[in-house]
């Protein structure tokens, strides 16, 4: 297909897209590039700031309070997910059109569609008015937990959807036929199926949770820092300094990192055929 | 078919049954999620339009009686009378989210076209390249454009030294470095979908083209561009629509002096609070989001392209 | 490597009604009505002997799918009885039923492979894993796939699959063995290889086969007695060669074979009177309406050789000549205009089978001719 476009049209595009390249990593790398200044009063450029950050509590709070926020959002947020795109995949009603029938739909679409904004305002005022209430909700893990399963929940189901649609639907029925109740197909024929959709959804809703900020930002209260959190406010303090660059190229590194390695990881799956064996 | 009168057991019980029974079952697993998400989202956004429409108290909360006030704020009228404010705030988040998009546009064609030039093997690989630094935090990526824009970068140098910026400024906080900050954050989103369309494109349809148009350009436009729309709508929905109603690149890039309708909204709620109004600006901003979705949706089918979901 | 060893020694039963017999199924009055009206199944009685290989046969939409369905348990009946070796079945939940299905699509489970994917069923039942193996390996050289036991389905040909699925239904020996169009994803060399094996698998075996089908071909190879359905009601049940012969109705005439049929008027002496002139009929004309012959059934004279002594000889130009190998479709234009269908083997040289043009005269034997009630 590349046999399609001449040669002079492949060099342009390669002259054009090359900047585009830079451009994407270009910022990140100045980060990285000043991260390593000279501590105050010092002229050698070195990992001070990293050790700074190996001693700075509030970071290392926040860094934790991401993973805690990130776990335990997504083991709700996946069960709740799970449920969702495996019901709506077996017992949605085909015969039935209209607005009852696209009802579940809407619901599952609007956390995806909604501008984190909105979304992060409308968890403000609610549990701001909740709290008033109730004395419940009050900012904090707790909000932002909830917010962040309200999120995440919908992809989840998406994900196992989409696995849920590519199998035979007379996989359910031949189960029943050879004596499986419905307790039992669940356990050894659904799970084992969509296991992989499970699994994938769980990783995509830590990611949401851990990487969010919008959302975040407004549901949180006073000692909820997360890690986008921290870094924001520091921004808003202090404004371009070598502390936040340590951190940032940090941050920055891990994704790449984690990206590069899931890619590879894929490319070695994809190579091996392996013949699943049952108990 | 036989006709139903003449049938004994015509009331199709056991068809009732069943469906009786997938629905329970349908209800005990996906409802908890559903219920989840209308307790938790939906309810509290229904009430924050709500309050878009009621009187502004002490500290900003809302209390009855209901009135349409807040949405005098929005058209700009406050104590002091009229100003054009809001409204400049209301074009100016138009203008740059269209402008974002042109801009990923611009840029995203010529790597998706270079990425599909290349072998097969690669293509992921090159993709990967792209949508890596969308993985990053979206603080963390703003952020290094504040570092490159700052009054201090090469970058603000260069301006001023043109003359396009006074002598202690940056080109950071203002108009271009938010444009730039929404256009590095959303380009990835314009790739993506653009990149769909282009791996699947018919050949054929161009090599046939190549019989007819005698210049290069002409057959992009006729024969390649065409196909390449469908990926092109998702990726202007893509970027426009959240760039619209970004919060943190125009907070960080855009300062005080060009609000951006995000940076609005938000300020209603976290630092001067008047909850009224700022729920009466959301109701705007979501009057254009859903403004644009529709037209999107009207252009995309009447283009042609349909996509299969869940709905 | 283990003998193949018929797993069930079940008797052939001789034909008796059904009732108590293990693998017998009896249908009373047994209906289906779909939301909207739409009757799938018509109040229908029905005999399934055990150890018989029966063939429900019709279009799609028929109804036959859904009245195995409702065997297997997935639907239930509307009104009427099911019953299952003697017993009430029909609101038994399906996973209760010793009956087993192979579907059309084969609906092998993915992450299973295949040793795992026949001894489902025995492990949802409880069986002790030695038992489940032992058995498991026993169908499978039945079947001829123990080389892929431990290969996963995605990884099989059609054919294969197949053969897993069978094995998998075949493994829990039960009482009836449902089977919904399994061959129709097959490519034709296969499928005819494939009829053939099942046929003789359920001679061996003497489990009780009921097998859905649209294609009539494949009905009349495989069983011993098949039901012609449409819309929702059974028109004819019988053994194979009673219905391929004598047909009840035109609509059965015509969807099993090709066929001649005429609408008539009763003369004397036994004579139809029909669109191709008068016909002589051995059988009494009685209340029929409708006269059928089958194309086979049709003998061909050359002009010059034609007998004259005989009834119901015909005069006519072959039009079209259809070579199907070991017999010919003819296309006959007789003297008034009707065209007939007429099948000959190709017992000849090639050079001397009849080409079109060529005049020749039909012979229809009045035994020959069936009469159909309206």
């Amino acid at each position: 297909m590349s046999a399609y476009l001449a040669r002079p049209v492949r060099r342009a595009l390669l002259l054009t897209s090359l900047p585009v390249y830079v451009l994407l990593y270009a910022p990140l790398t100045l980060i990285a590039i000043f991260s390593f200044a000279p501590a105050p009063g010092a002229t050698q450029p070195g990992w001070h700031w990293y050790a700074d950050l190996l001693h700075a509590p509030d970071v290392l709070a926040a860094f934790r309070r991401s993973l805690t926020l990130a776990f335990g959002s997504s083991i709700l947020g996946t069960i709740l997910g799970t449920l969702m795109g495996f019901g709506l995949s077996r017992f949605r009603s085909r015969a039935r059109s209209g607005f009852a029938a696209a009802l579940p739909s809407l619901i599952i679409y609007t956390p995806i569609i909604m501008p984190s904004l909105v979304f992060g305002i409308s968890e403000l005022i609610f549990f701001n008015l909740m709290h008033k209430a109730t004395g419940l909700f009050a900012a904090g893990l707790l909000t932002m937990g909830i917010a962040h399963v309200t999120f995440q929940a919908p992809y989840v189901a998406l994900v196992v959807f989409a696995r849920m649609s590519g199998l035979d639907p007379n996989l359910f029925e031949a189960s029943h036929d050879l004596y499986a109740d419905g307790r039992q197909s669940f356990l050894h024929l659904t799970i084992p199926v969509i296991r992989p959709a499970i699994i994938g959804g769980f990783l995509l809703a830590f990611t949401l949770s851990i990487d969010d900020f919008t959302i975040s930002y407004f549901t949180a209260g006073p000692g909820s820092t997360t890690l986008p959190i921290y870094i924001y406010s520091a921004i808003a303090r202090k404004g371009i300094s070598p502390d936040i660059n340590a951190l940032a190229t940090l941050m920055i590194a891990s994704v790449i990192g984690i990206g590069l390695l899931q890619y590879a990881f894929n490319r070695q799956k994809e190579r091996r055929p392996m013949p699943r064996t049952g108990d | 078919m036989s006709a139903i009168a003449e049938h004994p057991a015509a009331k199709g019980s056991a068809e009732r049954t069943e469906r009786a029974a997938r629905a329970w079952r349908l209800w005990i697993t996906a409802g908890p999620g559903l219920f989840w998400i209308i307790l938790f989202l939906i309810l509290p956004s229904l009430i924050l339009l709500g309050i878009g429409f009621f009187s502004i108290g002490n500290y900003g909360n809302p209390h009855l009686p209901l009135t349409l006030e807040p949405f005098r704020e929005v058209a700009g009228y406050s104590i002091l009378g009229w100003s054009p404010g809001n409204i400049e705030v209301i074009l100016r988040s138009l203008v740059q989210a269209i402008s974002a998009a042109g801009l990923t546009i611009l840029l995203a064609y010529p790597v998706v076209f270079f990425i599909v030039a290349q072998p097969p093997a690669l293509r992921p690989l090159l993709l990967l390249f792209v949508i890596l630094p969308s993985w990053t935090n979206q603080v963390v990526r703003t952020y290094a454009w504040m570092e490159l824009l700052g009054p201090d970068s090469a970058l603000s140098h260069l301006a001023q030294a043109a003359g396009f910026i006074p002598a202690h400024l940056g080109l950071m906080p203002g108009i271009l470095a938010m444009q730039i900050g929404l256009t590095y954050n959303y380009l990835p989103y314009m790739v993506v979908p653009l990149y769909a369309a282009a791996e699947k494109l018919d050949w054929s349809l161009v090599e046939a083209g190549r019989d007819l148009y005698a210049s290069g350009a002409r057959l992009f436009w006729s024969a390649v561009f065409p196909q390449t729309i469908p990926g092109l709508l998702s990726g202007i929905i893509l970027v426009a629509i959240p760039a619209f109603g970004d919060y943190v690149v125009p907070t960080l890039l855009g300062g005080g002096k060009s609000m951006m309708i995000g940076a609005l909204i938000a300020s209603q709620f976290l630092q001067t609070p008047n909850w009224p109004y700022g729920a009466a600006l959301t109701i705007f901003m979501l009057i254009f989001t859903c403004g644009g979705l529709i037209v999107f949706r009207v252009m995309s089918r009447r283009l042609g392209s349909s996509e299969g979901s869940m709905i | 490597m283990s003998q193949p060893a018929v797993l069930t020694p079940a008797p052939v039963a001789a034909p008796a009604p059904s009732g108590g017999i293990r693998g017998a199924i009896a249908l009373q009055g047994v209906s289906r009505v779909f939301g909207g009206g739409i009757v799938a199944v018509d109040r229908i009685d029905l005999d399934i002997r055990p150890g018989e290989f029966f063939t429900l046969l019709g279009p799609s939409g028929c109804g036959k799918t859904t009245l195995l369905r409702m065997i297997a348990g997935f639907e239930t009946p509307d009104s009427g009885r099911i019953l299952i070796s003697g017993r009430e079945m029909q609101t038994v939940p399906a996973h209760k039923r010793a009956v087993n299905t192979v579907f059309q699509s084969y609906a092998l489970f993915p992450h299973l492979n295949v040793a795992d994917n026949i001894g489902f069923g025995l492990r949802m039942r409880g069986v002790a894993k030695a038992e489940r193996r032992a058995r498991t390996e026993q169908i499978m050289g039945l079947l001829q796939i123990d080389a892929f036991a431990t290969r996963n389905p995605a990884q099989l040909s059609g054919g294969q699959r197949q053969r897993v699925a069978l094995a998998r239904a075949l493994v829990n020996e039960p009482e009836v063995v449902l089977l919904d169009e399994p061959l129709s994803a097959l490519d034709a060399k296969l499928r005819a290889e494939l009829q053939v094996e099942l046929m003789r698998m359920q001679k061996r075996l003497g489990m009780t086969f009921i097998f859905v089908t649209h294609d009539q071909h494949e009905a009349l190879v495989m069983s011993d007695r098949i039901a012609v359905m449409e819309r929702g009601r059974m028109l004819q049940v019988g053994p194979v060669l009673d219905v391929y012969e004598q047909p009840r109705s035109v609509f059965v005439a015509e969807f099993l074979g090709l066929s001649n049929i005429w609408t008539f008027t009763a003369r004397p002496g036994n004579i139809a009177e029909t669109p191709i002139g008068p016909v002589t009929v051995t059988a009494p004309l009685g209340s029929a309406t409708t006269a059928m012959i089958r194309p086979e059934k049709i003998w061909l004279h050359p002009e010059a050789a034609a007998p004259s002594d005989r009834p119901n000889l015909f005069p006519g130009t072959i039009r079209e000549a259809i070579y199907m190998g070991a017999s010919t479709q003819y296309n006959v234009e007789l003297r008034g205009g009707a065209v007939i269908l007429a099948l000959d083997t190709n017992n000849q040289a090639a050079e001397r089978s009849w080409r079109p043009g060529e005049k020749i005269v039909l012979e229809l034997k009045p035994d020959n001719i069936m009469l159909i009630d309206p």
